[in-house]
């Protein structure tokens, strides 16, 4: 088998003092979607920039598609940073071939490729013309995001891809993620809307305060955390069910409720009970959502042991 | 290939920008406007000819030295409008011409006394008796006149007379160790021009540079760039790019100033004006200079640019860099004064003045080929070394956000691994 995509040993990295990433260690194998997720400040960033080599870290070995981050590698990664950059004062169309010249590719052949980019992500042809800034915010991401992968790259690293596109552009730019995936390349995002993750991901990792605190493919990692979850929609004043016995805790989604059972709850006793007093239209027993693994991780990490 | 990428579209981006396209046209106006005017100048300086009368008593005189101010000129101008005095007794037309000069009517008028031919004792009488140039041309005129009339009296012939009196043309030649050549007067204006000019370019070129690097860390391409080529590259490429652009506008710059030199005597000289002698030689040494300059300043700039994070920031870490430039271009007089002196030819030495200073000596005088072969492989090595410095901040600079980092901070990031 070929080297994974993506190798982190115990990556370690600091600023000025404060631990930005400690000990990390990651892998992530070649095609799907793998997804980072943290709170802010987590140190997904720092991770994702030190396996661009945008920075080195003060401890720890990075191995990208089996070879050093800093490497001939770099040309076979296309990375999108979190704050999105591109020159303000450049026409479009040269600004992406070149982004493609700088990894490498032949202006002619990244040139051929434009045209089929600029039309799955709905670019009409009369903006590769017209200076960057002269585009619309969304117009401007997807132009980052063809800078990224003009050059055709197997490995994707996407700083928080979605953040700031409308719900359309969103669903777009997810269908073009997943078209991605499918043609076999190896997808690494950022993310903490765990809807987007939910959706796209084959495996996570979570990370909070610079460690890692689970990872693996997405449908092991809810196993790991079994049928513990209710979904109950109703009529009437829901608010006792916080209180029944065996319930830990009650998300309110507002057209219905998730309730996490405490180790040995029982799902029928709170059937039961939501019955006496509620109109129930739905009740369901569910995994549990990445949302929820996320919100009970990050709380019982981020509380002093 | 991807270096030429970088080069490509720095070059480009400068290239067609308005304010590349309005100074490389204005640049040439403005020179050839700057070196026009010293010559407008001393001409109007010189003012309206003279309004002047003659008051001859010897009554011999007065037709042939009329004559002689009204034939003569200065810088291609006649410079004495001769009036005839009021007819009359000599005393009444002597209070006449007084009134005269008193209420400006009239400049001031000659008076040849009786046996002026003899005596050679002639009188100017005026307003201003102050204006030298004018008043020796008049002297000049007279004395010809009266000695051609002597010549005459003693039975020269004409033709004769006129070979016995050919003025002296006096031409000045500066020698220098190098050679040697005419002076032509107009040389201290086009030093001074060409000194500018190449000020003017480094700090401009060396700007956009550093402004180019800020504006690549504001915007965040940077980190783009850097997952694509090595820092050490896309410095490379900036500066290369940057500097073809300056060198683009400087050889049209040259071009044009060839042209002149090779074209426009010709046309100069029919409109009255005298063009400043410009060789091919301080021409190539022209774009050489700069090259140096704009390589040695942009890329301390180029490092500035690098280790702060806005335009404002910039200002109070750029003085360091302007200074030794600033400084330089101060000192042009001592050098002009003499370029030969031991101080001169030290200043012009010193790596970050040369282009400015050796080519300062270039103009005035050539100076001594070791000279400038040394100075300019001195400034060269100064240029390597400076580069690789300033590639070793920038490398650390452009991923750096936050505080803006003091000077020894900054130099302390060219010994960081």
């Amino acid at each position: 088998m070929t080297a994974p995509a993506i190798r982190l040993l115990g990556v370690s990295k600091a600023f000025a003092g404060h631990r930005a990433v400690s000990d990390l260690s990651l892998e992530v194998s070649r095609g799907g979607v793998f997804g980072l997720l943290g709170p802010n400040g987590a140190g997904k960033t720092t991770t994702l920039r030190m396996v661009m080599n945008v920075f080195a870290p003060d401890a720890g070995s990075i191995e990208v598609l089996g070879g050093p981050a800093h490497g001939p590698v770099r040309d076979r990664v296309g990375y999108m940073p979190e704050e999105r950059g591109l020159y303000p004062r450049m026409a479009l169309e040269e600004q992406l071939l070149f982004f493609a010249e700088a990894k490498g590719t032949p202006r002619a052949l990244a040139a051929r490729r434009l045209p089929a980019w600029l039309e799955r992500l709905g670019l009409d042809a009369k903006w590769r013309s017209r200076k960057l800034n002269e585009l619309s915010k969304g117009m401007q991401q997807k132009a980052q995001f063809i800078a990224t992968v003009l050059h055709d790259p197997e490995l994707l690293i996407l700083d928080e891809p979605l953040a700031g596109l409308d719900p359309v552009a969103a669903s777009l730019m997810r269908d073009v993620l997943l078209d991605l995936k499918r043609q076999g390349k190896t997808l690494v995002l950022s993310s903490h809307q765990m809807e987007t993750v939910e959706r796209l991901c084959d495996a996570i990792a979570l990370v909070s305060r610079g460690e890692k605190l689970l990872d693996g493919p997405v449908s092991e990692v809810k196993r790991r955390y079994g049928r513990n979850t209710l979904v109950l929609a109703y009529d009437g004043d829901g608010a006792f069910l916080g209180s029944l016995p065996g319930v830990a805790a009650v998300s309110d989604f507002g057209r219905y409720v998730e309730i996490r059972l405490a180790e040995g709850g029982d799902p029928q006793g709170v059937l039961h009970a939501a019955v006496a007093r509620l109109r129930v239209s739905r009740f369901e027993i569910v995994e549990p959502s990445l949302h929820d693994i996320f919100v009970e991780q990050v709380k019982c990490h981020g509380e002093p042991a | 290939m991807r270096l030429l990428a970088i080069v490509r579209r720095e070059y480009l981006e400068r290239i067609r920008s308005k304010a590349f396209l309005i100074g490389t046209l204005l640049g040439p106006v403005l020179m050839a406007g700057l070196m026009v005017l010293p010559g407008v100048l001393m001409a109007k300086q010189r003012g309206n000819p003279l309004r002047v009368a003659v008051l001859d008593e010897s009554g011999e005189l007065s037709a042939i030295v009329e004559e002689a101010l009204r034939s003569s000129m200065a810088e291609g101008q006649h410079r004495f409008d001769v009036r005839a005095p009021a007819e009359g007794v000599p005393e009444t037309v002597r209070e006449r011409l007084k009134a005269q000069v008193l209420d400006g009517s009239l400049d001031g008028y000659l008076y040849l006394p009786r046996g002026a031919l003899e005596s050679s004792l002639a009188e100017y009488h005026g307003r201003n008796v102050s204006n030298v140039m004018d008043l020796g041309l008049m002297n000049r005129a007279v004395e010809d006149a009266l000695i051609g009339v002597r010549l005459r009296h003693s039975g020269v012939g004409d033709e004769r007379a006129r070979a016995v009196m050919r003025r002296l043309q006096l031409k000045t030649i500066r020698h220098s160790e190098s050679g040697e050549r005419e002076d032509r007067g107009a040389s201290f204006f086009l030093s001074l021009i060409l000194l500018m000019i190449l000020y003017t370019t480094v700090a401009m070129w060396g700007a956009a540079l550093m402004n180019g690097v800020i504006e690549e860390k504001a915007n965040r391409v940077v980190e783009v760039i850097v997952s694509s080529v090595s820092p050490t590259q896309l410095f490379a490429g900036k500066l290369l790019g940057i500097g073809a652009a300056g060198l683009t506008q400087f050889l049209a710059w040259a071009g044009f100033m060839l042209g002149l030199s090779l074209f426009g005597g010709a046309v100069a000289t029919a409109g009255g004006l005298k063009l400043p002698d410009l060789p091919p030689l301080v021409l190539v040494l022209f774009v050489v200079f700069f090259l140096l300059g704009y390589f040695l300043y942009g890329a301390m700039y180029a490092a500035v640019g690098a280790a702060v994070n806005s335009h404002q920031e910039a200002q109070s870490l750029v003085f360091p860099v302007m200074m030794p430039l600033l400084v330089g271009v101060m000192l042009f007089p001592m050098v002009l004064a003499s370029p030969d002196s031991a101080l001169a030819v030290f200043c012009s030495f010193v790596p970050l003045w040369t282009p400015l200073l050796m080519f300062l000596r270039v103009t005035t005088l050539t100076p001594p080929t070791w000279q400038l072969l040394t100075s300019i492989a001195l400034t060269a090595a100064t240029v390597v070394l400076m580069n690789w410095a300033a590639a070793r901040i920038y490398r650390v600079g452009i991923l750096m956000y936050g505080k803006r980092p003091t000077l020894l901070e900054i130099v302390r990031w060219i010994g960081r691994e």
